[in-house]
């Protein structure tokens, strides 16, 4: 009994020592600056927002049914939209998928100097300007982009720029999720 | 004489300018003390959500200031603090409660401290039995 003891109690101690190893690896190795969005797989929010552009042109979250649109977040002041938007450029020729833009808390001077500048890849855009529809979409920074399904369901957020390699490796799989019908 | 003069006009203008900062710190302005105590509970409760570790009182975060707005809106217009919290929630989840509820994600958080000191009671007390009853043999 005693001999048979001694050999469980090492065994327990390093079991003991490796699973509170592995604890701490799932509580501390997640990025915690990151928040998972409320939205994932829940209906867009209802919004009436003004186009940037089109000063008489409104937009509801109905606009999003039919086709599969990607919602970029961008401002003037954000200094990763514009090294986010080269890509959305060169993005903006890919027909079947709507590139909407959310132009959040910002002036309409500086938002259009932003579009004259850098090029209108959107195929309209949200003007967002005291923040408020951002905040319905638990918007907490710029840039992020939604990917949200033909039904005007949300189903991803990716928070910060969005790369070539992170089209690549996390959106376009999810988008072919989505046109196989998810 | 003058240099008194120039002394007074330089104290009250400092103090002045001094009431003016304090005004810009605070704009809210309430007419029921009852709700300015809702309103500076509920921003102390809630985190600002770009900042980790500040709540929305401290956050001079463009962001936790369009929260407070809306908090302050939301008390103006009558709404209950569980409604209001129940808004932040549904658009910032869980993290932005500085007091999180207990959920299936976090049980374990809530529970393991529990279990854990219950575990040491038990193994604490089969030892000690064990100690005395070696001693009295």
């Amino acid at each position: 009994m005693s001999e048979q003891s001694s050999i469980l109690k090492p065994v327990i101690s390093i079991a003991a020592f490796i699973g509170f190893l592995i604890l701490f690896y799932f509580l501390i190795g997640k990025d915690k600056t990151e928040l998972p969005s409320q939205f994932i797989n829940q209906p867009a929010p209802k919004f009436q927002v003004v186009d940037l552009l089109k000063e008489k042109l409104i937009h509801t979250e109905e606009d999003f049914i039919g086709k599969i649109t990607l919602l970029n977040v961008w401002a003037s002041w954000c200094p990763s939209c514009y090294a986010e938007h080269p890509f959305w450029r060169q993005y903006a020729k890919n027909k079947d998928i709507v590139l909407v833009g959310l132009n959040y808390r910002d002036t309409k001077k500086k938002a259009l100097k932003f579009i004259n500048q850098q090029g209108n890849s959107y195929q309209w855009i949200l003007f967002d300007k005291n923040g408020r529809l951002g905040i319905e979409f638990g918007v907490y920074g710029a840039p992020e982009t939604f990917i949200i399904d033909p039904q005007g369901i949300i189903r991803y957020r990716h928070v910060g720029v969005v790369t070539p390699e992170v089209y690549k490796t996390i959106f376009l799989p999810l988008i072919d999720k989505i046109k196989g019908g998810f | 004489m003058i240099s008194k003069i120039v002394q007074q006009i330089i104290i009250s203008s400092l103090l002045l300018f001094s009431i003016q900062v304090i005004g810009a710190i605070d704009s809210y302005e309430f007419k029921d003390p009852e709700i300015a105590k809702r309103f500076h509970t509920l921003t102390y409760e809630l985190r600002c959500p770009k900042c980790q570790n500040q709540n929305l009182a401290d956050s001079n975060s463009t962001l936790s200031m369009d929260l407070k707005q809306i908090v302050y809106e939301k008390l103006l217009a009558g709404e209950s603090d569980e409604q209001i919290l129940q808004f932040m929630k549904q658009r910032y989840g869980e993290f932005i409660l500085f007091r999180p509820e207990m959920t299936k994600s976090n049980a374990f958080l809530w529970t393991g401290p529990i279990i854990f000191l219950t575990i040491f009671l038990i193994l604490f007390f089969n030892w000690y039995r064990k100690n005395r009853m070696m001693n009295d043999e």
